[in-house]
């Protein structure tokens, strides 16, 4: 995830889909994928924080990856999952509206994100990949963890 | 260099060893010192001595063969224990420890010259008393190649007797070698190494550091101690290279000149039971060698992790259980299963009772650091103390004796420094000179309670009021009003100190409120009592474990909630009719006394659901406070394993962790003590 796409020559990427939105995240900290089961909701958490979950006897926090992005909230159905990932030393699951594969992608074909867009998801970007007529929005997990908690922290100082 | 795991190795040895020799000499003092501790000192010296040079520490290597030396002498009888031997030991101690800090890093440039000198100033004056003349027998001069044994002296006469009573025979054996031996020291090691893989030399003749350095002539002698037969031993001293021949002869101890037991069978009996409980007394992990395995506690943890999984399928398949025998009655197929989840039931329970226990330590590792300190401190302070230890073994979780250790230093050096009375005015109060304080621990029910008892001269109400109103931490309004027990608990207000003057020993006004918080932090409870005149006792209530607790269960909303039951006082139900408002907050009143009430929906902003009308209260306590929490219904007490929130949430306001029920569900676990200290300030401080 930290190598950037020029040292090597393809990436496998796990593909889901948030919202009809097609995203990616380097199959190398993804460690699991569940399905949706009970979450405890933990008052004074941010918004995007569904909750935590019992994965085999070990509580994981769970966050809505709509949510975090300021999307509606995912709605819960047989294709939600869980995608159980790990960055920074922190286990985190995700969940997510369907995965759909694992795709191995030319690191020829991944762009930086583009300039133009602002806002607050963006920084979470790490690039866009053209695959098949697709467009695959790569996810950075280190920054979808933690970006949010600073801006929010850097909030609370103003 | 040597690697991490040797060095590792190597430091949690000189650790065991230092403790050993710190028990040992106390013992030493307290006593006179039986063989048996002085043997346990001897060998912890000889084994730091020999891994220290090993390790390339030349000081730590020079200063434990003093000691050794040292103890060597008194172990043959040719010196006698008094007071300033034990103080010159503990001052080579702490130099030991300084050593080992050096090792560390933790200390620079320990210079340990000066108490080396003393040692052998000693050393010396040993020397002159042996010439003077020295009643036991077994001296040096005596020639090597006696036909039969030495008459042997009553430390030796009394090691054999114990070691007959443990079932060991005891030989006296002659070793001869080859004139023409190139390497006399080699083999004189070869010899010692094969024999102590078998048993026990308690003698030798010329000593053991003269022949290992091969300063003998055509052999030597010794005893030895073993459970082989005298032919095995003679076969395998036989099969070093250069042994010329081998005279064995077994040692009974009724042949011990001098031995003062030994004349009549009745007195010898007596004898042996006192050596039993002397050898109970000295703390040597040699003698009673358990078998023991060192493990990550982080791999104890993983383990209890796999455990709870196993409970939460075992519940699984229960409800299994319970549909099959609904779909297909009690067929012998359902039986089965039945009879196989309960089994597998029993055994996870096992199982996770057995990693429990894993994770205990007697609390020995904390209590063996205690003696030398009392002594230090009433040294200091001139103040004589005896000072008993109880219930050393029992076991506490090792995050809870990790803790303990500070705050129970603390409460010794109060019994002593404010508890004890001078000498003088003990004996001036008709009370035995020397103060007593005991230590004590113990499992009641499902926690351990650890005892201070002083029988000083009790807490002085009039005292802490003063010191309070002086502190400037009560007003004298309130303190009027302030009953006795109110009033000692004063003592528990952050920066109070009663001290007259700041000591080094205690009163540096971070006393009894750091205690408590310490004992809390761990979901203790620390009680007293205290009488004026009589002393005054202390009573640490711990929990065995801290990964487990007992919780009490409630619902809110489709949630459930745990709190700790150690913080639980009491649970009540009321009507919404029964809330009083005291300004904004919402208070109830019970048996006379108001309570302020936290909704623990408004405080977690989730849904409340409740039936007909009724409330639950759960009444946490955290030091004099009290706090009502109002919950939808309550469930039930449950234990539970605590799980932390994990860095990527950190630390949540009103949260302590998660455990895991049995369906498998997340249930959050309530910061009960944090709760008791957010809220309630306010309204109380209007009420009153």
């Amino acid at each position: 995830m930290a190598v950037s796409g020029q040292s090597r020559i393809e990436e496998q990427v796990v593909v889901f889909t948030l919202r009809d939105q097609v995203y990616g995240m380097d199959i190398g900290s993804v460690l699991e994928i569940i399905r949706m089961e009970s979450v405890t909701r933990v008052p004074g958490t941010p918004d995007f924080i569904e909750g935590i979950i019992n994965l085999r006897g070990k509580v994981i926090p769970v966050m809505d990856l709509c949510r975090r992005f300021n999307m509606p909230p995912s709605k819960i159905s047989d294709s939600t999952r869980v995608i159980i990932a790990e960055a920074g030393g922190v286990t985190v699951g995700m969940i997510v509206d369907s995965v759909s594969e694992v795709l191995r992608i030319p690191a020829s074909s991944i762009e930086p994100p583009p300039a133009i867009i602002a806002g607050s998801s963006i920084e979470a970007l790490r690039g866009i990949a053209l695959v098949d007529e697709k467009m695959i929005i790569l996810l950075d997990l280190g920054k979808v963890l933690y970006e949010e908690e600073k801006r929010q922290l850097e909030g609370f100082g103003k | 260099m040597f690697n991490d795991v040797e060095m590792m190795v190597f430091m949690e040895e000189l650790e065991e060893k230092i403790q050993s020799i710190n028990d040992n000499v106390l013992l030493l003092e307290k006593d006179g010192g039986s063989p048996e501790v002085i043997q346990e000192i001897f060998r912890a010296a000889h084994t730091i001595k020999g891994s220290s040079a090993v390790m390339g520490f030349e000081k730590m290597a020079g200063l434990t063969h003093e000691i050794e030396n040292l103890f060597d002498r008194l172990r043959q009888g040719t010196m006698e224990v008094n007071t300033h031997l034990v103080d010159v030991l503990f001052e080579a101690l702490d130099n030991l420890k300084m050593l080992k800090d050096e090792i560390t890093g933790n200390a620079r440039d320990v210079q340990v010259e000066d108490v080396l000198h003393k040692l052998r100033a000693i050393l010396k004056t040993g020397d002159g008393e042996e010439s003077a003349g020295n009643g036991h027998g077994a001296g040096s001069g005596s020639s090597p190649q006696a036909g039969g044994p030495d008459r042997l002296d009553e430390v030796i006469g009394d090691m054999i007797r114990e070691a007959e009573v443990r079932g060991f025979q005891a030989y006296w054996i002659n070793v001869d070698i080859d004139s023409g031996c190139q390497m006399k020291n080699v083999r004189a090691f070869l010899v010692f190494e094969t024999l102590q893989q078998i048993g026990e030399i308690i003698k030798s003749d010329p000593p053991a550091e003269d022949i290992q350095e091969g300063r003998y002539d055509r052999g030597f002698s010794l005893v030895l101690i073993t459970k082989e037969d005298a032919g095995q031993v003679k076969n395998l001293l036989m099969s070093i290279a250069e042994v010329n021949s081998v005279d064995i002869v077994q040692l009974e101890s009724g042949e011990t000149d001098g031995y003062p037991g030994a004349a009549s069978e009745g007195g010898r009996q007596e004898e042996d039971v006192g050596d039993i409980g002397r050898r109970a007394a000295a703390a040597g992990p040699e003698k009673n060698a358990i078998k023991t395995v060192r493990v990550d506690v982080q791999k104890l943890d993983n383990l209890m992790n796999l455990v709870s999984e196993l409970v939460i399928d075992r519940t699984r398949l229960d409800r299994f259980v319970d549909i099959f025998e609904n779909k297909y009655g009690s067929e012998e197929l359902v039986e089965n299963i039945v009879e196989i989840s309960n089994h597998l039931g029993q055994i996870t329970t096992d199982l996770q009772d057995e990693i429990m226990k894993a994770r205990m330590l007697p609390v020995a590792t904390v209590f063996n650091r205690l003696p030398r300190m009392v002594r230090d401190i009433a040294q200091k302070l001139g103040k004589e103390i005896d000072f008993i230890v109880e219930g050393k073994e029992t076991e506490l979780d090792r995050n809870v004796i990790e803790i303990i250790g500070d705050p129970l230093i603390h409460l010794i050096r109060n019994a002593i420094d404010h508890g004890i009375e001078s000498p003088e005015e003990r004996l001036r109060l008709g009370k035995p000179r020397k103060g007593r304080v005991v230590l004590k621990a113990s499992y009641v029910e499902s926690h351990i309670v650890i005892t201070i008892t002083d029988d000083g001269r009790g807490m002085d109400v009039e005292k802490i009021k003063k010191k309070a109103l002086e502190k400037g931490l009560v007003k004298s309004d309130a303190l009027a009003r302030m009953s006795t027990r109110e009033a000692l608990d004063l003592i528990f207000m952050p920066g109070f100190s009663t001290a007259e003057e700041v000591s080094d020993v205690s009163g540096r006004g971070v006393g009894m409120d750091i205690v408590r918080n310490q004992i809390e932090q761990i979901n203790g409870a620390v009680e007293y009592s205290s009488e004026v005149g009589r002393g005054t006792i202390f009573q640490i209530k711990l929990p065995l474990t801290l990964v487990i607790i007992r919780a009490l269960m409630v619902g809110m909303g489709d949630q459930v909630y745990a709190f700790p039951l150690s913080n639980v006082m009491e649970t009540l139900a009321i009507k919404e009719s029964d809330i009083k408002f005291i300004r904004h907050s919402e208070v109830i009143v019970v048996r006379g006394s108001v309570l302020p009430l936290v909704r623990l929906a408004g405080l977690f902003q989730i849904e409340s659901r409740t039936e007909d009308g009724r409330l639950y209260v759960v009444v946490l306590g955290s030091g004099n406070r009290r706090v009502g929490v109002v919950v939808d219904k309550l469930i039930g007490e449950q234990e539970i394993v605590i799980k932390s929130l994990g860095s990527y949430l950190g630390q949540m306001t009103g949260l302590s962790g998660a455990t895991i029920l049995g369906d498998g569900r997340v249930a959050l676990i309530i910061d009960a003590k944090g709760i008791v200290k957010d809220t309630g300030k306010e309204e109380l401080a209007y009420a009153n």
